[in-house]
């Protein structure tokens, strides 16, 4: 595979994926997770929205992060207020933020929370993809394909996992999604 | 469902990037996914040259913020 990229090759997608993420790293442990993962690997296909899971974080310092976010020309949609913000993501809620300059249209960062053991795996076992050519954490493929394949399921969903698949033919581990996908069974699909 | 050409195109895709320098496709790549926010952002700046036009932004708007 071929990974050399370089700044002026960066879409949409991707500079608000970094920009955002930049703010985030210097407050808490994310991951991207699920169709950016795709995407930004070259994957066709458009979205409005990128998947991020965060570290639970005591409010005061999530206060800081969302002033820096704030700052740097960011807006949540649920709420301009940091206290407002915390409660809903603390309550197991998502939210999302999106640049100012855009007025909530999109692209979006969708953020929750850790919310339960395969969050709390997947933000551990984090990597950066040398493939995406880009400097951000994202959960490990084997974990996209797995949450894809056998959470997820829609047309997209299987053909983002194919995606992954091809483009990732040589390092996976089918053993460590099989494993992943028994844990989805246990503690997503029985909810 | 999409039937299995839809599948076998994003396969070829796939195999088709993996096997080449990124320059050769990163280009057209970012310009197809660029183009999804440039036309929203246009039909978002038509809209608001009228008033019946932000007053349906101002609907959008709401509808994403609870969705």
């Amino acid at each position: 595979m071929n990974f050399e990229r370089r700044i002026g090759d960066r879409n949409v997608l991707d500079k608000f994926t970094e920009d955002f993420c930049g703010i985030v790293e210097r407050y808490a442990k994310y991951i991207i997770v699920l169709g950016f993962v795709a995407i930004s690997t070259g994957r066709s296909r458009s979205t409005e929205d990128i998947d991020m899971i965060l570290e639970k974080i005591p409010k005061d310092k999530f206060i800081e992060l969302h002033n820096s976010l704030d700052k740097a020309g960011f807006e949540c949609m649920q709420s301009s207020k940091a206290e407002d913000v915390f409660s809903y993501l603390n309550h197991g809620d998502n939210v999302r933020y999106t640049r100012k300059e855009n007025k909530m249209f999109p692209p979006e960062m969708d953020i929750h929370f850790v919310k339960d053991e395969l969050d709390e795996l997947q933000l551990r076992e984090r990597q950066k993809i040398e493939a995406s050519g880009l400097d951000v954490w994202f959960s490990s493929v084997e974990f996209n394909i797995a949450f894809k394949e056998e959470l997820l399921k829609s047309d997209k969903d299987m053909e983002d996992a194919t995606h992954l698949r091809k483009m990732f033919y040589k390092g996976l581990s089918e053993e460590k999604i099989n494993k992943i996908k028994a844990m989805i069974e246990m503690l997503r699909r029985k909810r | 469902m999409r039937d299995k050409t839809h599948m076998e195109q994003v396969e070829r895709w796939a195999e088709f990037i993996r096997n080449k320098p990124q320059k050769e496709w990163r280009p057209k790549f970012n310009e197809f996914i660029d183009a999804q926010f440039e036309i929203a952002k246009r039909f978002r700046e038509n809209m608001e040259k009228t008033e019946e036009g932000r007053e349906a932004l101002k609907k959008v708007i709401e509808w994403r913020k609870t969705r």
